[in-house]
């Protein structure tokens, strides 16, 4: 694949904290359009790429380019802004603001950051509400919804923003087995709409059926790379073929 | 009944001067405890910029006016700020006055005092707050000051309120240390009036039932306004 197509690029990334090198020189590209899953040990530095493709975490040192966004040269959150408006994440613990209404919670990062125009961005709101089929909790606050209900809001509200990418960090990890297959059903209509999507997951299941793409990380590194059949039934690096023997 | 003699409350004069009482520990308590609030969310805002100097300056202000009496900071005010320089000429009488009067020097005192407290307790609020909604603020565009207004102020003011509460009522308390400088609140009026009547237990005891009453009706406002602004789902909220 060539790496001007790429909607996404990442070439030999590097993150320490303190002394500790959480990565090790990370390579991806990702082209628009795709599903592309990361799945690996806890700690093998999968969220930490997620953030540094999103500018939550400045890097050490190599290239992050997210479409026309050169992201390891953007300094601060002021600059970083129409990176954000380009790339939404949605975090295992949701992150919902818990002073406001789901609807609200949806509606307020168009509003205050982009600027939209508070009417259509209400009606943009319920329509995304409705998509992940929770109309009925518009007015609930966060503290009122459940675990997978509070997810789904969360990536309403990713989805509000108007991304072309969408950041997903194992937003099925806190949930109970129950309500899993509510966000990963919403996740798979994403997927199938064409949005590009990174997802960090343990849900080797899903990662096979929606992903044209796996990557397996491990101690900071992505150790191997294929599409999902032929990682899942013919891993070629002996890591990968012992973490998919505890997990599997 | 216990030989308490009350016969003076009948006097016009002191009645008088208990309401006067009242009304300058309520505007006293009043101006100090917002100005407190003003200085908290300020002094909580300075540390978000995460500058050297900010941070030691205004570390250094919370740790002068936190670890030091309150009458001792009022006494300080009082004769730094009123009775030394800052002098002005009053035009009607001609006589030379200090720029700020007793009520003005304890009020400022009193706001500083507050203030330092409510620094420490909204930039705990803010500190408390789960990291990572920090970050989902960021990763949807907020930059310092929106996300700080928007979303770090008004969780931070609720996680904070209960501190917030007991930091007013203290303040409201040590309203009545003003009487030393002269300010003429309720403890100051108090004093006129048992060395008046020589019924200094009654007094006090008037007092006490005042100021039970006065920090009661806060108290009570600040549990009404914990409740209405309780996240809904968690806690005290619905
Ligand atoms: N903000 C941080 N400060 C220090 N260490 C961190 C921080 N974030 C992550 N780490 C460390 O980096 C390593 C990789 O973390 P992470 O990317 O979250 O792994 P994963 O998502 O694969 O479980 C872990 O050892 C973690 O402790
Ligand atoms: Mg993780």
């Amino acid at each position: 694949m060539s790496r001007i197509e790429a909607l996404i690029e990442l070439d030999n990334v590097r993150k320490s904290f303190g002394d500790f090198e959480v990565l090790k020189g990370i390579s991806m590209f990702v082209q628009k359009g795709e599903a592309v899953c990361i799945i690996g040990p806890s700690g093998s530095g999968k969220s930490t790429i997620l953030r540094c493709i999103n500018g939550l975490f400045p890097i050490d040192e190599g290239f992050i380019r997210v479409g026309e966004h050169r992201v390891h040269e953007l300094k601060s959150d002021k600059a970083m802004r129409a990176l954000r408006h380009q790339v939404a994440m949605v975090f295992q613990q949701y992150n919902l603001f818990p002073h406001r209404t789901a609807l609200q919670n949806i509606m307020m990062a168009p509003i205050q950051v982009l600027g939209h125009d508070r009417a259509e961005v209400e009606e943009r709101a319920r329509k995304l509400l409705k998509k992940v089929r929770l109309s009925e909790k518009a007015d609930s606050y966060p503290g009122q919804l459940s675990g997978g209900q509070q997810q789904r809001v969360a990536i309403a509200r990713a989805l509000a923003m108007q991304p072309e990418v969408i950041l997903f960090d194992e937003v099925t990890a806190a949930l109970d087995p129950e309500t899993v297959k509510d966000v990963l059903f919403a996740i798979r209509e994403l997927v199938e709409e064409g949005l590009t999507c990174i997802l960090v997951t343990h849900e080797m299941k899903f990662a096979r059926e929606v992903s044209q793409r796996v990557c397996f990380t491990d101690h900071g590194l992505i150790v191997e790379s294929a599409p999902p059949a032929e990682l899942f039934d013919n891993p070629q690096d002996p890591r990968t073929r012992e973490f998919l023997g505890q997990v599997l | 009944m216990l030989g308490l003699d009350y016969s003076w409350l009948a006097d016009p004069a002191y009645q008088r001067w208990l309401l006067i009482g009242v009304v300058n520990t309520l505007k006293l308590a009043a101006l100090s405890s917002s100005a407190a609030i003003v200085i908290g969310m300020l002094g909580a805002l300075g540390f978000t910029f995460r500058i050297f100097w900010l941070d030691a300056l205004i570390e250094l202000f919370v740790e002068v006016f936190r670890n030091t009496p309150p009458l001792l900071q009022m006494l300080f005010a009082y004769f730094t700020l009123s009775t030394l320089g800052l002098k002005v000429t009053d035009p009607s009488t001609g006589l030379s006055v200090p720029l700020l009067s007793a009520f003005a020097c304890a009020a400022i005192s009193l706001s500083l005092f507050g203030g330092a407290l409510a620094i420490e307790a909204f930039r705990s609020g803010i500190e408390t707050m789960p990291r990572s909604i920090v970050d989902a603020a960021r990763s949807l565009g907020y930059g310092r000051w929106a996300r700080f207004w928007r979303i770090e102020a008004p969780i931070a003011t609720r996680i904070c309120l209960p501190a917030l509460t007991n930091i007013l009522t203290n303040l409201f308390k040590t309203t009545s240390q003003a009487s030393v400088i002269t300010v003429p609140e309720l403890m100051y009026y108090a004093g006129q009036i048992y060395n008046d009547t020589f019924r200094t237990l009654e007094v006090m005891i008037l007092v006490l039932l005042i100021y039970v009453a006065l920090v009661s009706m806060l108290t009570f406002a600040m549990a009404r306004l914990e409740a209405f602004m309780a996240f809904p789902g968690y806690g005290r909220g619905l």
